[in-house]
């Protein structure tokens, strides 16, 4: 694994989408340009959030997910055996219309707003996932990469849509083998080229303990039955191991959050990382990228069990709010966290992309480029500290 | 030096622009606006508890009540397609305003809500009140090629030329006759 400066600065994932992307994403989704065209209008989007992201001082970059739809309905393109369906079209479906339509009506978004890539047939690989990501990303940036991948469970809860998807794999978990296979195969050809960074996004993690009275959420189009959450939290834990059994070299995290759909933070989920950390401890991978500005977070408190055997990655502005935090804040912040957790083990980051759904920008360009300028300086800051701390420490010893 | 206009699509949104402004324009012709102006009809047939059958032309919907009021639920209710009536007439209206503009609509929704004044008066259970919504909201959500301001004029059109929303917020007089057998 790539060595770190003290406190690296990295992002989620996702950058602000640019209109002409999302005009051509549009298009794109509406065949009337290839998948050729749409990348040529893509490389220029990232050019451009790669830009910002270096001149913010980022240490580890992506390239802001501008190729993506969303975080994981982008797969559609990369896999065949799947197609991109919005909630509106996967109502006719549904067995419990009602109950959904109370979903989007705490989430306050339309049906046509959510799309989820459904599995309809077995799936076949075409050209990896990510692969033009990284190859696009390593002739254009010296900077440590990182690329973020939807997680095992993520992919094969939100996937798999029965009345569709039982046609091609009788079982939920059956698709969770070829999910699973087919991530494995991405992560061992991402690491042949050089990524110093994958984070695994398991944002489902959240509705399931925390979004207790939906059996259907936006970030899956079905979780089909109401299951225990601590049953679903255990089958997660085992997707995640036996994606990424026996892989080293390079750092895995997975990136839990409580929603980043809407501005609204009274639409989000609240509630502390206690209930979902024994099983996070579980997870065989290095980092946990969570959220932890916004109240909804809950308390710092709940990591002091677990201090040090991980990583974190520290949410520490965000990415849906106009106001910049300061450096000063974002310090303080820090500061709570390595009061008991070894800052070696400390990632900045904000809590979410700035853009995790395409056409719901949740903040401006200029925005996020200013919050990631904070938390460089504020990292900056922290060196020095820390830096000097461990000085005066040597010394005395 | 002026770009040159773009010309009309033959189809946007579903439909013909040129018929849909022709369709428009006849309108004017007294016999045209007779005709488009009523009667206008429904047959409600009855069919077994508070199940019933709306016949419209040649279309048939037939319309139940919740279970928990003893209903057999295999359709939906009369007040709740009274918001699905009001929530399609601004759809119509709003598809109609934007494609006579030329703006194509990629999505669009309409989420309505409503709650009853007192619909103990409906129960039998008080001789007084508003058995009816105290009020209807209509959210639109819409991904169209035009900005929020054109956007939000069209919504505006929508709701003030739709029959079915103005019908309901003018409060339309409905006599109640009896035919007797």
């Amino acid at each position: 694994m790539t060595q770190q400066q003290l406190f690296p600065v990295t992002v989620v994932g996702s950058w602000p989408r640019p209109p002409y992307l999302i005009q051509a994403l549009r298009r794109r989704q509406a065949g009337e340009i290839t998948f050729e065209e749409f990348q040529k209008v893509a490389d220029q989007a990232v050019l451009e959030a790669l830009r910002l992201q270096e001149e913010a001082g980022v240490d580890i970059v992506t390239d802001g997910e501008q190729r993506r739809d969303n975080f994981y309905s982008f797969v559609v393109e990369k896999l065949g055996g799947m197609k991109l369906m919005k909630v509106s079209q996967l109502m006719d479906y549904m067995k419990d219309r009602a109950r959904y339509e109370e979903v989007l009506r705490a989430l306050d978004v339309p049906a046509f707003a959510i799309k989820s890539p459904i599995v309809v047939e077995r799936l076949t690989e075409k050209n990896g996932l990510a692969l033009d990501e990284m190859d696009f990303l390593k002739k254009n940036t010296k900077r440590q990469i990182k690329i973020p991948l939807p997680g095992p469970y993520m992919l094969t809860r939100a996937a798999y849509f029965e009345g569709l998807s039982d046609k091609a794999y009788a079982t939920p978990e059956e698709l969770a083998a070829d999910v699973i296979k087919i991530l494995r195969k991405e992560i061992l050809a991402l690491k042949a080229r050089g990524v110093d960074f994958i984070q695994l996004d398991e944002p489902t993690l959240s509705q399931i303990i925390y979004g207790a009275e939906s059996t259907e959420t936006f970030m899956c189009a079905a979780l089909p039955n109401r299951r225990d959450p601590m049953e679903e939290l255990s089958l997660a834990v085992k997707w995640m191991n036996e994606t990424v059994a026996g892989i080293d070299g390079v750092r895995f995290g997975v990136h839990v959050c409580r929603g980043n759909w809407s501005r609204r933070e009274e639409v989000l989920l609240k509630g502390n990382y206690g209930p979902m950390l024994p099983h996070l401890m579980e997870m065989n991978i290095d980092q946990l990228v969570l959220e932890f500005a916004t109240p909804r977070a809950g308390e710092l408190e709940v990591f002091k069990e677990y201090r040090n055997e991980k990583e974190i990655g520290f949410g520490v502005v965000n990415p849906r709010t106009d106001a910049i935090e300061t450096p000063e804040e974002i310090v303080a912040r820090v500061r709570k966290l390595a009061a008991f957790y070894d800052p070696e083990k400390i990632f900045l980051n904000p809590d979410c992309g700035f853009g995790t759904f395409a056409e719901r920008n949740v903040n401006t360009a200029e925005v996020a480029t200013q919050k990631m300028r904070s938390i460089a300086k504020a990292a900056t800051q922290l060196r020095a500290d820390f830096k000097n701390t461990r000085s005066e420490s040597a010394h005395s010893n | 030096m002026g770009q040159e206009a773009q010309p009309a699509p033959e189809k946007l949104n579903g439909l013909h622009p040129k018929k849909i402004e022709e369709i428009m324009i006849s309108m004017n012709q007294p016999e045209v606006l007779k005709e488009v102006s009523g009667p206008w009809k429904s047959r409600i047939v009855w069919q077994d508890g508070f199940r019933v059958k709306a016949y419209m032309r040649n279309h048939a919907v037939e319309m139940d009540e919740p279970g928990a009021l003893d209903a057999s639920d295999k359709a939906a209710s009369a007040h709740e397609q009274l918001l699905s009536a009001v929530g399609s007439c601004l759809a119509v209206g709003f598809v109609l305003n934007a494609t006579r503009r030329g703006i194509r609509i990629h999505d669009m929704e309409i989420a309505l809500e409503a709650h009853f004044d007192n619909i103990l008066k409906w129960a039998g259970q008080c001789d007084t009140g508003n058995p009816g919504y105290r009020g209807i909201t209509a959210k639109l959500f819409v991904k169209a090629d035009a900005d929020e301001a054109t956007l939000r004029e069209l919504w505006k059109l929508a709701y003030e030329g739709s029959p079915v929303t103005q019908s309901v917020v003018r409060g339309t007089p409905v006599t109640a006759e009896f035919g007797a057998l």
